[in-house]
């Protein structure tokens, strides 16, 4: 179950310049000419007074356009994020699915990349073990366990991390995108495991995703955001009719 | 807090892992890969040794000057490649940290704890340099006595003093970068401020009484009693070698903890 109570997340546009000696130096030395700067407001609301609550078992959809943040909201569940304002409560073991291959190091080994991925993953090391030749298998990599993966192509990390995260059953599987990775025959087969992780019984889905389609194919419940807010929470065709609606 | 105990029994493999890493990182393409670990300090220490007793000549009377400085040497190293090591930890896993949810406290942990084993294999050096030096008619000899079961207690006053610290500097270094080059002009000072290749008796009293609260000289002053002199550390001794530490480190927990949900927006 997921649940969210009035969540606002703030960014500073500003603090990418912001953290280094020169500009506090700059700061200091331009409020003892007491030349006040202007202050700029560079504050960046990417969702603002968010609620809802997502049952067990349940597929969601999100959609909106790009920027509107769906990411953002796809982090705060997986608890990247800390919400700026607002509460989260996340029961069960989330496995994001929003970026692969993030944990590699490509002067380890595959062998060595899948037990340290696992690690970030928060599988333990029986877990691996019992697992390792299944996740060899799926990648279908078995020639290549004991190069370093930054002699692999990027299709071949692509397939690597796939098969590493998409090991468990997760309670709540995040999805940015159906993730269809490698050659065709891979993507297909990719594009089935996901599919099945999404169709098991029990598992809570957050979807995002850009494709009509997909969306409708697989979800129950739709959340419609745009710039921040929450426009829509509802059946899926009638939410989707109304997004496209207001696109055209 | 019990949430973040639990929380680390699951990271465990996690820092087994990390740490797993940074050593195959370190010695992958080296010929003699992990035997670097004991040869480096080895030879570095050899080095040492031929310069302060050859050509600096430096000697205290009574005293083994060459165990003196190496118990010095291998405690400051060790801060230093601690301390060196965490300033990037989190910046550095930016990227991770940006994308999946991690502890955040075990990137500053698993660089220190990988600091504390390389000390651990430069302590082989240190033994051979104490099982061989120093003669007995001018009393520089050193011998292994009962005290030395006080050796793993100090270090681990080290080690959670070196933890304190690297947890205030990597969550420094977030918000300022510069830490990086700042703090590699402070271990510079501290490095002539610890008492290492000097003796703390050659300084005015006014600074003595200073320099001895500087929590590294605590723990090599520990470390010299019990091999230099065979000397019985008194219990208010190992009191304040625990308080150092532990507070630092309660320091620095805390300063992480304060701040790390505020990581995110500046990696």
């Amino acid at each position: 179950m997921i649940e969210l109570k009035n969540v606002s997340m703030k960014f500073n546009l500003e603090i990418e310049k912001n953290n280094s000696l020169k500009t506090i130096f700059i700061r200091l030395l331009s409020l003892k000419k007491k030349n006040k700067i202007k202050k700029v407001n560079n504050e960046f609301w990417a969702l603002k007074n968010i609620s809802l609550k997502i049952d067990k078992g349940d597929v969601i959809g999100i959609i909106g356009p790009n920027g509107a943040g769906k990411s953002t909201l796809l982090k705060l569940i997986a608890g990247v994020y800390k919400p700026t304002n607002g509460k989260i409560r996340v029961n069960g073991n989330v496995s994001p699915m929003i970026e692969l291959g993030a944990g590699f190091d490509g002067e380890l080994t595959a062998r060595e990349n899948i037990y340290l991925n696992g690690a970030i993953l928060g599988y333990s090391k029986e877990f691996i073990d019992e697992k390792f030749d299944e996740i060899v298998e799926f990648s279908e990599l078995k020639d290549f366990i004991n190069v370093p993966v930054k002699n692999f192509s990027s299709g071949m990390v692509a397939k690597l991390a796939f098969s590493v995260s998409t090991l468990v059953n997760p309670e709540i599987l995040i999805v940015d995108e159906i993730l269809s990775v490698g050659d065709i025959h891979f993507q297909k087969k990719s594009e089935d495991k996901m599919m099945s992780m999404i169709n098991n019984k029990g598992t809570t889905v957050v979807y995002v995703s850009h494709s009509m389609n997909s969306i409708k194919k697989i979800c129950s419940k739709v959340i419609w955001i745009d710039h921040g807010e929450m426009k829509a929470f509802g059946k899926t065709n009638e939410v989707c009719k109304k997004y496209v609606a207001s696109q055209q | 807090m019990l949430d973040d105990f639990k929380n680390f029994k699951r990271y465990i493999f996690l820092l087994r892992e990390l740490i797993k890493r940074d050593f195959k990182v370190k010695y992958k393409r080296s010929f003699l890969g992990v035997l670097w670990s004991i040869l480096y300090p080895l030879l570095m220490m050899s080095v040492m040794a031929i310069v302060f007793t050859n050509m600096f000549k430096f000697r205290m009377e009574g005293v083994n000057f060459l165990v003196y400085l190496m118990s010095g040497l291998v405690i400051f190293n060790f801060f230093s490649e601690a301390t060196n090591n965490t300033l990037t930890a989190i910046t550095g896993n930016g990227t991770l940290l940006n994308k999946v949810y991690i502890p955040k406290y075990i990137f500053p942990l698993a660089k220190v704890l990988f600091a504390g084993i390389n000390f651990l294999f430069t302590l082989i050096p240190l033994f051979m340099i104490i099982a061989l030096s120093g003669n007995e008619i001018e009393h520089t000899k050193c011998y292994l006595n009962i005290y030395y079961l006080y050796l793993p207690y100090i270090f681990l006053c080290a080690l959670m003093f070196a933890l304190g610290v690297s947890y205030i500097l990597s969550t420094v270094t977030v918000f300022l970068r510069d830490m990086i080059y700042i703090w590699g002009i402070c271990l510079t000072i501290l490095n002539y401020l610890t008492p290492i290749f000097y003796s703390i008796k050659m300084l005015p009293e006014s600074l003595q009484n200073i320099f001895k609260y500087n929590p590294l000289y605590i723990y090599i002053n520990g470390i010299r009693e019990v091999v230099l002199f065979s000397n019985a550390l008194t219990p208010s001794y190992l009191i304040t070698m625990f308080v150092s530490g532990f507070a630092m480190l309660i320091i620095g927990a805390f300063v992480f903890r304060k701040n790390q949900d505020k990581f995110i927006y500046y990696i």
